[in-house]
């Protein structure tokens, strides 16, 4: 095991802890994603890791070194942790080298030339943070934390600043960058999209909990429960021998003849297809067509029996 | 057990524990003036009520009203002007009418009263030319009214600069949106601007009533009893200690209850200025209000700075073969020199405060660093008052006879001034997001190269204004430097203060002179500096 977090408190009022007894591991060059909704404890859990908050109990053992347990705080500073700040915070009075090699051993700057070309900023090492765009100072901060060749890499929602038009493009860019590098990374983020996109495994946290720690397919195939199935996209509920069974809008095809019937409420062009929403009882379905249809225009769906997922009558209810 | 386990856990307590001693060293003079109000005697309370608190009274919230009106007037119209309106010398009047700050109080009241009097050159000339109408202007012009007129004209700029950062601040957003719901540029202003503003103006309101509070040259020099002059004449005229310490303890309670007042006043109209929302684009005037515009902003330039300017250069060309050169220079000197020092001293000590609070995000920080601002709130002879009666009473400090020395001189002035220094960085710091600290951190740097390779660099423009502005007020300083210069010591202030009250005031004018210049070259700069803090915002 790379990182190891065993049994993780952490807690600003004891009654209402924001992160309880949390388990995980992770193995060298994995991305991970730590998914969860605003405000759940995404940056703290970041903070701890980085020795920037101390844990109020657990373990934190990163390439077999203990950093932080009841008797050991290691020092941010002496963690070899590299963290990317959510508001890309590069030294305004420093240009873009400068910040890069700030207070950096002499051992490292061998990488400085390797850094700015794998990051694409080369060209740009003269110019100060106030003339770069957001993706240039995105990759900065990302060139700054890897200089070091630290043991874990830290990103804190790298993409939520940035315009939905070169999120994508920058997005491939940083995964490319980590893998060349094989840098162990743990990715905090509130998006969906990119948990699936650059993840190995993901870890969704919800009310001070692990949820669900896996990769992304059987994530999204075998959710542990329906908060995790929730969050990982749409969900469509189906009653069977009275029990609450749940299907996946893509799993749906529209077919001809069928006991299952949907009265359409909208459907809405996205591109490739249609986003239908249909009644089904007292449910609302979400679902894809090839061809638009009318409100109230009633059509048959089909689906695989092994694509059902089950969980229990009151799971929804208990997030 | 679990207390001190706590207290062991907590970051950067040699930092907490320094910063808090050093706090308690600058406090001591209050807390000792407060501790001795316990062991006065009854009778001199009953005195004091029975025969000089109405009159004080009186005349200090009566100073206090003339000079905040006037300040308003003088400000808060061509702060408007400036901002918003597009006109000739525009630029050239946003650093004039920062100018009368230059001119301390003392100065611009010995001044006009000299200019006012029957020997003064205007009654002079018109008793010359036109004897019919001389008598309409024979009259005594050292009356309160005419003080607070005068305070109002050396204190304006406070309104000035606090009302236009504000005003370029709002922006266009709600200029437009008012405008579009059909108001005119009347009501725009009355109705939008001045309500947005409030919050600004009345900081800027709040140290000019300071000032008033702290006066003590200008107020002696008209005759005016005031809580100031009385401390000054309880303690050194009557040798009455005890009506002192009453006195300076009242106004410190009266200084807390304007403070209140103030912080009241934020809480009810918060408002916070969206992001990039400066004034876009400077509107054109109508050809009637070029009248209001070029009046309104040349009034105050000319009365709060010309005029005495040009009156005490006058003298002191008329006196030239007297200046006492080497004298004027190492007066210069004395000035510069101590004001430096503390100057020096002030910002490391408010920029220690400031980054204790902000890394150690403890309460007991931001009470320190909030308690220690106090000095600028209380009036320089109560520091002064304070400072003695440590000095001297204490056995421990008495025993080094540390009064009249420069060191006791240094302590007063950081203590009374280290808000004005701290003000300005504090703003700076405040604007820095906690990532840069965070960074640094995870890069591997303590909390000292953290301070000396990002705050200080960072916050250098703010540094330099927190300087400037600190050196300009100590330069001026008068009652505490009066209380407690060494013996034989003289600074600029100091010198014109005691030429003027002789009615020397010709040979008083080369030290004024010499004052107001070096003051107006560095508010120029500091100018420079706030004008290209307002573009890149």
């Amino acid at each position: 095991m790379h990182l190891k977090v065993t049994n993780l408190v952490k807690f600003y009022n004891k009654k209402d802890p924001l992160i309880e007894s949390l388990n995980f591991s992770v193995e060298k060059g994995e991305i991970v994603s730590f998914l969860g909704e605003s405000g759940v404890g995404k940056t703290t859990f970041l903070k701890c890791i980085s020795g920037l908050e101390n844990i109020n109990s657990g373990s934190i053992v990163l390439n077999n070194k203990t950093l932080n347990d009841k008797d050991l705080f290691v020092r941010p500073q002496d963690r070899k942790i590299g963290f990317v700040f959510q508001d890309y915070p590069l030294f305004p009075h420093l240009n873009l080298r400068d910040n890069i090699i700030f207070n950096l051993e002499k051992k490292y700057i061998k990488n400085l030339e390797y850094m700015l070309s794998l990051t694409n900023l080369s060209s740009l090492v003269d110019r100060f943070p106030h003339e770069l765009s957001g993706g240039e100072q995105q990759r900065a901060c990302i060139a700054r934390a890897l200089i070091r060749e630290p043991d874990l890499l830290l990103l804190d929602e790298p993409f939520s600043n940035l315009d939905v038009a070169i999120k994508h493009s920058i997005r491939d860019e940083i995964y490319q960058i980590i893998k060349t590098t094989k840098t162990t990374t743990i990715l905090v983020t509130h998006d969906i999209n990119d948990s699936l996109n650059i993840a190995d495994k993901i870890l969704v946290f919800k009310a001070g909990k692990l949820q669900q720690y896996s990769d992304p397919v059987e994530m999204y195939c075998k959710p542990a429960n329906c908060y995790c199935a929730r969050i990982l996209g749409s969900i469509n509920k189906y009653e069977k021998d009275g029990e609450p069974y749940y299907i996946r809008p893509e799993k749906i095809n529209i077919v001809e003849e069928s006991d299952i019937k949907l009265v359409v409420e909208k459907s809405l062009f996205q591109g490739k297809e249609y986003n239908v929403t249909a009644k089904y009882g007292q449910e609302n379905w979400n679902l894809f067509s090839s061809t638009p249809f009318k409100k109230d225009e009633v059509i048959c769906v089909s689906f695989e029996k092994e694509d059902l997922i089950y969980f229990p009558p009151n799971c929804l209810n208990y997030f | 057990m679990e207390i001190i386990k706590k207290i062991v856990q907590i970051e950067h307590k040699r930092w907490i524990i320094g910063s808090s001693l050093i706090a308690l060293f600058l406090l001591l003079p209050i807390i000792f003036l407060f501790s001795n109000i316990f062991e006065i005697e009854q009778s001199s309370f009953v005195y004091l009520w029975k025969n000089l608190l109405l009159d004080y009274s009186f005349n200090t919230f009566y100073l206090i009203a003339i000079t905040s009106l006037f300040a308003l007037l003088f400000g808060i119209f061509p702060a408007w002007y400036v901002s918003n309106y597009k006109f000739k010398f525009r630029v050239f009047f946003d650093i004039a009418l920062f100018l009368p700050l230059a001119i301390p109080t003392y100065i611009m009241a010995f001044t006009y009263s000299d200019l006012l009097s029957y020997t003064g050159p205007l009654q002079s000339y018109l008793r010359n030319n036109y004897p019919d109408f001389s008598n309409i202007f024979n009259n005594d012009y050292l009356q309160i009214e005419i003080l607070g007129i005068l305070l109002g004209l050396a204190l304006y700029p406070y309104v000035y600069t606090a009302s236009r950062v504000s005003f370029s601040l709002i922006g266009s957003t709600y200029i437009n949106m008012s405008k579009n719901l059909g108001l005119s540029s009347t009501k725009l202003f009355f109705k939008v601007i001045i309500p947005l503003s409030k919050p600004a103006i009345f900081s800027g309101l709040f140290l000019v009533i300071m000032e008033v509070l702290n006066e003590y040259g200008a107020v002696k020099y008209f005759g005016v009893n005031t809580y100031t002059t009385g401390i000054f004449r309880a303690w050194f005229s009557m040798g009455n200690e005890n009506t002192a310490i009453q006195l300076a303890c009242l106004l410190i309670f009266l200084v807390f209850i304007i403070l209140f007042i103030e912080k009241l006043s934020h809480k009810k109209s918060k408002f916070y200025y969206s992001a990039n929302s400066k004034i876009e684009k400077l509107s054109t005037p109508t050809s009637n209000k070029y009248l209001y515009i070029y009046s309104l902003c040349s009034l105050p330039f000319i009365l709060g700075f010309l005029i005495p300017f040009f009156y005490i250069l006058n003298n002191s060309i008329l006196n030239f073969k007297n200046i006492d050169f080497s004298r004027l220079f190492e007066l210069s000197l004395n000035s510069i020199q101590v004001s430096t020092i503390s100057t020096v001293l002030i910002i490391i000590i408010a920029l220690l405060f400031l980054y204790v609070e902000k890394i150690s995000k403890l309460k007991l920080s931001t009470f320190i660093s909030q308690v220690t601002s106090l000095g600028y709130v209380i009036p320089g002879a109560v520091i002064g008052l304070g400072v003695i009666l440590l000095f001297t009473k204490i056995p421990m400090l008495s025993s080094y006879s540390l009064v009249g020395s420069f060191y006791v001189l240094i302590y007063a002035y950081v203590f009374r001034f280290l808000a004005v220094g701290k003000s300005p960085i504090k703003s700076s710091l405040e604007k820095q997001p906690e990532s840069f600290d965070d960074t640094a951190k995870t890069l591997g740097l303590g909390p000292f190269k953290i301070l000396q390779k990002i705050h200080f660099p960072i916050n250098r423009l703010a540094l330099i204004t927190a300087f400037i502005v600190t050196f300009v007020d100590l330069l001026k300083e008068l009652p505490i430097t009066l209380i407690l210069r060494p013996f034989n010591f003289d600074t600029l202030a100091t010198q014109t203060y005691e030429f003027a009250i002789e009615e020397m005031m010709v040979e008083s004018s080369s030290y004024s002179l010499a004052i107001i210049l070096i003051g107006s070259v560095m508010l120029v700069f500091l100018k420079y500096i706030i004008n290209k803090q307002i573009n890149a915002s």
